[in-house]
This record gives structure tokens, C-alpha cells and sequence, in this order.
């Protein structure tokens, strides 16, 4: 096959979305329901088709030559290698599951087209994203993926909350892609090119300082669009989207962006050893600020969403830590289980009866048909590291990468990473009661959940559950595979002694029990929810939208409120009126002298003629005096 | 014996033209400006312009006073103000101003060089000289000044067409 | 020349002046219309005197093409006084100021 065809993988979801976005109302629902899956079913079929491509240095594809401008030339070209590859197949393949869900989820929905199409639109970003030879390819995905989250945030915009979380979303990944734009140049003026092969090469040669600066603009870039402290205030709002919408962009995709790019440019990234450092510091401290978080919430997919920062928290630890291997295990368990988690979430509410607080559903198990309990344990399980399940194999890899870092300040943060396990066990064991255990608490009543929300769910549980044998640790037997597909993409080899592992696994293991049997005492009977302070604290995450509010927002509009009243109305228009009023005097004056009779004109060629005759005069003194 | 004739026809003039101004009526107002105009016209003549002064007598005196005079007369115009009817307020100001120009005009004069020289007394322009200079080198502007009088006939005739006329068409 | 340069210029500047002060003072079009002939006249005084000072005889010249510039100015403006006198019934200058600002 002609490697052209890679093309064919982002370019047949643009189509797709295209078509649905153009003249998706006038077709028939089931025909743009139609294109829509199949669009995203074949970039996957393509992905399995290609495989071969990416092993080796992998294969690169010209499309055209997108900008040429003096040194600057951009290709529109991809490249398909070791590290591209699974990233595409999970995308697609996680995709083409959320749209076979959204069928049914989105069954009563009006403006289908719109949601088909921003989907679509999505996968093509994401897929641009993660193919992109170059940075500024791939920061044309960057921007798209954050304007199809926008879209679909927003989705129900007639609702003023809803709109408002989008353009809250929007805004807060906006100023990490600023400093990710400000990488870029910087990129280009260092290296005189985008290519990532290039940079990559060319990282080598640069002084530590520009490489800890290129780190953390980089660093700020990935944190903005995967929620990362301190630009994570959005993802919790961004749950007022449709569930499919959360289950593929907040969950399993677009959040993880960030470590992708991290990823790509790890080589350039790896250099810079307080970078590095800082990367893991950021990821360790998101990972507790969301479990804190999540502990607290009320809304199920709130939990979900800070559980996502939580876990993306932990493959930024990876990548600090030099894993990429880790940190790609973890990115593709975690789109499995928590893409499970949300789907199974969003069939939960409705038979719930449209019902978001966990503290009014209750019962479920009881209520609801029994394989639905089942499919969200399997995610539950694997959220909270249950040993066996690919959570624990890939939370593990990535806390013996960082317990074996030689640097000792990484022993804090695998504390913290420690400490965040027991907690993500505590919460996610804590949701699975609430929902399912004790007496229905809530009124509404149960909708059906149809056929096309069920069985998807079923591949991805058997993935969340067996995933783990991607990347099984030799230590029980496995061939690590993952690690070994990606070579010297895949960063630090992680040696350590088989009794360390033995006691970090059992330390893991330890850690689940605990905090499962605390959600047990604490959630098996239902108790009314407190008002403590420290509860509202964590319910509105460390409030860190009062926090940005009044460091940034109040100060913002402050000083906007100046421009605009004290500037622009005081200053310029106030000048601009003085003068428009001087000048509307001076003709009233001026008007006066201006009575249309002949004699006031006549005068006046008099008093000329008397100036001139004065001047003439003058003139005539002043020569006299000369001579 | 010509010198003391010329000074006695300027402030012949001079006279002539205070009494015109001053006048209430306009038909004398005319009157006393043509016959400063007749003192004019001797003027030129004794300045060797011969051919000027029959002009200024034919054209001035002749046709254009007349035309005043025609139109003062058709409209019966009764004195209406005079100089002393207005305000000192109003012509003070005016006399000053114009008292002014005159005193500075008449210093800058006074103030030339070439003021107190004569220059050659002998000059005569015949009326033949007079012809080939004006259709000689000044027959464009003869042109030009023709084509003047001709617009000022079409504009006086459409102007002084009858208002009653142009409603009932 | 009979009399010296200056003291023709001085007659003409005299007379100019007058006619200044007619179109000045008087308030009636026809007597401002009397007070640019006059001033016309000082100037026509002026050319002639300066084409015997100087033995040119483009000076008077141009004292026969101000007069035919003046009979056109004088058969427009006193067709205006008719057409004024009829529009407006009176010829005092300051009636007439539509122009006003």
C-alpha cells in the first residue's frame, strides 16, 4: 500500500464530519448516524491495516506543502511510528465504541448533526494530534480538539450554565496553548524548524536553562488542555456536556493530549532534569488536589471528572519520571476504564431518572438490570487498582518508576502517589455504594436504557479488565510487551529488584483493601450528607474558581472597568468632546461674523486693505532703517 | 500753464466726487459724478491719452451714467437715507477706518522716490498707435473682454425677464 | 509729464478712497454700485498716468478694456437691481441676507 494512504485515517472523520455538518438535517437520522460511526469504524479498520507502517523509525507521509515562507516550510505530513500507533488504535477503537453509545444516548436529541459532526470533527483533531510530523500540524490539532470540546461543553447551549462551562473551558486551555505557542517560536528560533524528528535531534545541543524554560512552556501547554494544576478548573465544568461527549474528550482523549506531547518531545524534555522534576511535582499534586476533590463531590460525574485529573496527574508522574511506557500504559488502561466508567455513568443517570447527586440515587442494584452493576465494577475495580485488573498493573508501573528514580526527592512524590491510591480506592468504592447499595433515595423514574447504550460498554469492560496484558510486568510472568514495542521511545528502562516489586505490589494491594473497607464502614448504610466546612472546601475543589477569580478575574475586569470608564469614556472621549465642543464654539463665534450683508463683507475687504497698506508700510520703515 | 490746469481739475474731481457721495438723492448723486467725470476725462487728455478721454466722456459719462440714471428714474427712487441719518455709531468706525487707508496709502506715496520725478513731458499717444497696440498685441484680450460683454447681455436679459412670464409657462 | 508721479497717485488714491467710503457708508445698491465706479475711475487714473510716466501705451490699454469690463459689470448689476427691486421691493443692501450663518 502507498503510505499516502495514512491520509486516509484523519481525513475520512473530517469527511464524515463534513457531510454531517453540512447536510446532516436533511438526511435521514439513521443514515447520518450511519456515517458518523462508519467514519470513525473505518480510521480504525485503517489503523489495524497500517500496523506494519509504524514499526521500525516508522513512516512518514507529505500530503503538501502547507506554509513556505524564507527558512520556514511546513509539510502537511504525518508520521505513523512505534508511539503513534497504539495512541491511533486506542482512539479510534475507544471512538467508534462512544459513537455506537451515543446512537442510544443520544436518541431523543434534535440536533443530531451537530453532535455527529463536532464528534467527527473531534476524532480528526485528536487523530491530527497524535499523527502530526510537525508541531505546527499538530497545534492545528491542538486548537481543534479545544474548539470541538467548546462545541460540545456547550452542546446544550440554551442552557446559560451550559454555555458558560464551554467558554470557561475555551478559555482556560486557551492560556496553555499560549504558552505551547510561545514553545513553538521559541522551538523554530532555536532549531529553525518545527519537524519533531529535527527538534528532537537538535534538543541535544541546547543549554540547560533554554531546555528547563522549552520544559515548562511546554509543561504549561499540556497542563491547560489535561487539566493540570493549576489550569484544571475547567474539566469539572465540562461535564455539562452529553456523556459520550465526557466519555471520549474529558476522559479518555483529549485530556491526555498533554501527555502525549510530553511524550513526542521526550527526548528533548528528558534533558532537563529539574524539568523533569517539576513535571512530576505537578502531576503528584494534581493527583491528590483532584482525589481530595473527588471524595467530596455530589454529582456522579463530577467524581468521574476529578478522577480524571487524578489519573492524568499520575501519567505526568510517569513522564516526570522518565517512563514514557509508563506513562502510555497507563493513557490507554485509563481511556479503557474510565470511557467504561462515564458510559456506564451516563446509563446510570437515566435510570436514575435524569438523576446527577449520588446522594438521591441509591438502590440500583436492586432497580436496574443486574449486568449494568457489574460493568461499572469492572471499571471501579480498575480505577481503584483491584489487583489483576489493568489499573493495577499500570498505577504500579508507574509508582515503581518513580520510587526507583535515583533522585531522592522523588520519594516524596511517590508518598504523595501512595497516599492519592488509597484515596482514589476510598472515592471510587465510595461512589459504587452510593449508586448501588441500601434503598432508592431518589423520585424520578426509571428510563429504559436501550440496547445500543448496553453492549458497547461490553468490549470496553473486557478491555479495562484484561488491558493489563499489554504491558504485564515480568515479574508475574509477562513480556512487557508495550515496552518493548516502543524501544527507545518508551524512556528509562525500570530495573528493580524483585522484592521491591514484590513489596510495593503488596503495599498497592494493601492499599485497595484499605480504602475499600473504609467506603464500606463509612457508605454501606446511607448517611445524610454533612454541611462541614471541610467538605464544601473539597465540594468546590480547594475553591479554586473562587481562588482564580479573585487573583485574576477581579483584577482583570478592574482594570478593564478603568479603560473603559476612566481611559476611554474620561480621557479620550473627554478630550475628543472638549475639542468637538471648542471647535462647535469657536464656529458659533465665528457664525456671528457671518451676517450675508454686503456691507459686513465690504468692511472687511476695507480692514484688509488697511493691513496690507500697514504692511507695506512696515515693510518700507524697516528698509529705510537699513539703508 | 498745463500743470496748474491739472491740479485744478483733480481737486475739480475730488470735489465733485464728495459732493456725489454725499448726496440724498441719487439723481444728483449722478450728476455730480459725471461732471467729475468730465474733469477726468480732461485729465487723460492732458495726461496724452486723447483717445482715452473721448472714451471716458462717450462710454462713462455717456452710456453708463445714463444707464443709472435710467434705472434710478424708472424706479422714482425717493431719497430714503442719508449720510447723516445713520448712526455715528455705524459710519464712525467706517470714516476712521477709511481715513486710515487713505493716510497710509498717502505716506507710501510720499515715501517713493519715484514719486517726485516727472518723467517725459512730451508724451502723446496717437489714436493710430493707440489702434495697433489694442488690436496688436491685445487682440486676444480684446476677444476675451468682447465675449465679457456679450455673458453680461444674456445674463442682464435673463435677469431682467419678467417674473409673471416665467409662472405662466 | 506735467505734474510730478507722485501727486497724480496721490489725486488717484484720494479719489479711490471716496468711492471706499461710498460703498462704506451708503446703504442703497445703487450708491454702492456709484461707489465702485469711482473706485474704478482712480484706478483707470492710475493707468493712465503710469503709461505717461512710463511712455507705454499699455496703460491705457487696459483703461479701454476696463471699460468694457465695466459696462458688463454695470448691465449686470443694474439688471440685479431690477430683478431685487422686484423680488424684494427695496434696494437697501443689508435686506438682503439670506446668506446669514
Amino acid at each position: 500500500m502507498n503510505e499516502t494512504l495514512l491520509f486516509l485515517i484523519p481525513l475520512l472523520p473530517l469527511c464524515c464530519a463534513l457531510l454531517n455538518m453540512l447536510v446532516g438535517m436533511r438526511l435521514p437520522r439513521l443514515f447520518a448516524e450511519t456515517v458518523a460511526v462508519s467514519g470513525v469504524a473505518t480510521a480504525f479498520v485503517l489503523t489495524l491495516l497500517f500496523w506494519d507502517y509504524a514499526s521500525g523509525a516508522g513512516t512518514r507521509a507529505t500530503l503538501f506543502t502547507w506554509l513556505a515562507s524564507g527558512d520556514l516550510e511546513i509539510a502537511f505530513a504525518l508520521h505513523f511510528d512505534r508511539l503513534a500507533a497504539p495512541m491511533t488504535l486506542m482512539v479510534t477503537g475507544v471512538a467508534t465504541l462512544i459513537h455506537l453509545y451515543a446512537v442510544g444516548y443520544m436518541h431523543g436529541e434534535q440536533d443530531y448533526a451537530r453532535f455527529f459532526g463536532l464528534l467527527n470533527l473531534f476524532v480528526f483533531a485528536m487523530l491530527t494530534i497524535i499523527l502530526a510530523d510537525n508541531l505546527l500540524v499538530l497545534f492545528l490539532g491542538w486548537e481543534g480538539v479545544g474548539l470541538c470540546s467548546y462545541g460540545l461543553i456547550g452542546f446544550w447551549y440554551r442552557k446559560l450554565d451550559n454555555a458558560r462551562a464551554g467558554t470557561k473551558a475555551f478559555l482556560v486551555t486557551r492560556v496553555g496553548d499560549v504558552f505551547l505557542g510561545i514553545a513553538l517560536l521559541w522551538l523554530f528560533a532555536l532549531t529553525g524548524s518545527l519537524s519533531i524528528g529535527v527538534i528532537n535531534a537538535a534538543a541535544a545541543d541546547l543549554a540547560p536553562a533554554v531546555l528547563l524554560g522549552l520544559t515548562l512552556l511546554l509543561l504549561l501547554g499540556a497542563c491547560g488542555k489535561s487539566a493540570q494544576l493549576p489550569l484544571m478548573t475547567w474539566l469539572a465544568d465540562a461535564m455539562a456536556g452529553p456523556t459520550p461527549v465526557s466519555a471520549l474528550i474529558h476522559a479518555a482523549t483529549m485530556v491526555t493530549a498533554g501527555v502525549y506531547l510530553l511524550c513526542r518531545l521526550f527526548p528533548l524534555v528528558s534533558l532537563s532534569a529539574a524539568g523533569m522534576a517539576v513535571i512530576t511535582a505537578v502531576g503528584a499534586l494534581t493527583a491528590l488536589y483532584a482525589a481530595t476533590c473527588a471524595l467530596a463531590q455530589r454529582e456522579i460525574k463530577r467524581v468521574l471528572a476529578y478522577s480524571t485529573m487524578s489519573q492524568v496527574g499520575f501519567m505526568f508522574m510517569a513522564v516526570g519520571a522518565g517512563s514514557v511506557a509508563g506513562a502510555m500504559f497507563h493513557l490507554l488502561t485509563h481511556a479503557f476504564f474510565k470511557a467504561l466508567l462515564f458510559m456506564a455513568a451516563g446509563c446510570v443517570i437515566h435510570l436514575a431518572g435524569e438523576e446527577n447527586d449520588l446522594f438521591r440515587m441509591g438502590g440500583l442494584y436492586r432497580r436496574g438490570p443486574v449486568e449494568l452493576f457489574w460493568i461499572f465494577l469492572i471499571g471501579a475495580v480498575c480505577l481503584a487498582g483491584v489487583p489483576l485488573t489493568s489499573g493495577f498493573f499500570s498505577k504500579d508501573a508507574i509508582l515503581l518508576a518513580v520510587f526507583t528514580h535515583p533522585d531522592p526527592v522523588y520519594r516524596l512524590f511517590w508518598g504523595i502517589g501512595v497516599l492519592t491510591a488509597l484515596l482514589t480506592a476510598l472515592y471510587t468504592f465510595r461512589l459504587v455504594y452510593l449508586i448501588f447499595a441500601g434503598e432508592p433515595r431518589g423520585q424520578g423514574a426509571p428510563h429504559p436504557v436501550s440496547l445500543a447504550m448496553r453492549w458497547p460498554l461490553w468490549p470496553l469492560a473486557g478491555l479495562a479488565l484484561l488491558g493489563g496484558g499489554l504491558n504485564l510486568p515480568a515479574l508475574v510472568g509477562g513480556g512487557e510487551r508495550l515496552h518493548h514495542w516502543l524501544g527507545d521511545l518508551g524512556g528509562r528502562t525500570i530495573a528493580a529488584a524483585h522484592s521491591t516489586e514484590l513489596r510495593l505490589i503488596a503495599l498497592a494491594t494493601a492499599l485497595v483493601l484499605a480504602g475499600w473497607a473504609i467506603a464500606h464502614w463509612r457508605y454501606r448504610r446511607f448517611a445524610p450528607p454533612t454541611e462541614a466546612a471541610l467538605v464544601q472546601f473539597l465540594l468546590h475543589g480547594w475553591q479554586a474558581d473562587r481562588l482564580v477569580d479573585r487573583l485574576l478575574v477581579r483584577p482583570f475586569t478592574a482594570t478593564a472597568h478603568f479603560c473603559s470608564t476612566g481611559c476611554d469614556r474620561g480621557l479620550f472621549d473627554g478630550t475628543l468632546a472638549g475639542l468637538a465642543s471648542l471647535a462647535q464654539r469657536t464656529g458659533a463665534l465665528l457664525r456671528r461674523l457671518a451676517t450675508g450683508r454686503v456691507s459686513t463683507s465690504l468692511s472687511a475687504f476695507a480692514w484688509g486693505l488697511l493691513v496690507i497698506a500697514g504692511w507695506l508700510l512696515l515693510q518700507l520703515a524697516s528698509r529705510g532703517g537699513h539703508g | 500753464m498745463a500743470t496748474a490746469l491739472f491740479y485744478i481739475l483733480g481737486f475739480t474731481l475730488l470735489a465733485a466726487t464728495l459732493l456725489c457721495i454725499t448726496r440724498r438723492n441719487p439723481v444728483h448723486a449722478v450728476i455730480y459724478l459725471v461732471a467729475g467725470f468730465f474733469a477726468l476725462a480732461l485729465m487723460f487728455y492732458l495726461l496724452g491719452a486723447p483717445l482715452v478721454a473721448a472714451w471716458q466722456v462717450i462710454v462713462y459719462a455717456g452710456a453708463i451714467m445714463v444707464l443709472f440714471l435710467f434705472i434710478i428714474m424708472m424706479f422714482g427712487l425717493t431719497p430714503q437715507e442719508s449720510l447723516a441719518g445713520t448712526g455715528v455709531q455705524r459710519w464712525l468706525p467706517l470714516a476712521l477706518l477709511s481715513a486710515s487707508i487713505l493716510f497710509c496709502t498717502l505716506l507710501l506715496i510720499a515715501q517713493d522716490p519715484a514719486a517726485t520725478t516727472t518723467g517725459d513731458a512730451t508724451f502723446y499717444l496717437a489714436p493710430r498707435d493707440f489702434g495697433t497696440a489694442l488690436f496688436g498685441r491685445y487682440a486676444l484680450a480684446v476677444q476675451v473682454v468682447s465675449f465679457q460683454l456679450l455673458f453680461a447681455a444674456v445674463g442682464a436679459f435673463y435677469l431682467g425677464r419678467r417674473p409673471d412670464r416665467e409662472e405662466s409657462s | 509729464m506735467i505734474v510730478p508721479f507722485g501727486h497724480l497717485l496721490m489725486f488717484a488714491a484720494s479719489l479711490f478712497v471716496l468711492g471706499l467710503c461710498c460703498t462704506l457708508l451708503r446703504r442703497e445698491i445703487i450708491m454702492i454700485l456709484i461707489g465702485v465706479e469711482i473706485m474704478l475711475n482712480a484706478a483707470a487714473l492710475t493707468l493712465v498716468g503710469g503709461a505717461a510716466y512710463w511712455q507705454q501705451s499699455d496703460g491705457q490699454v487696459f483703461v479701454i478694456l476696463l471699460m468694457a469690463i465695466t459696462a458688463a459689470e454695470v448691465a449686470v448689476a443694474l439688471a440685479l437691481v431690477v430683478y431685487l427691486k422686484q423680488r424684494k421691493g427695496t434696494l437697501v443692501a443689508d435686506a438682503f441676507d439670506r446668506m446669514s450663518g
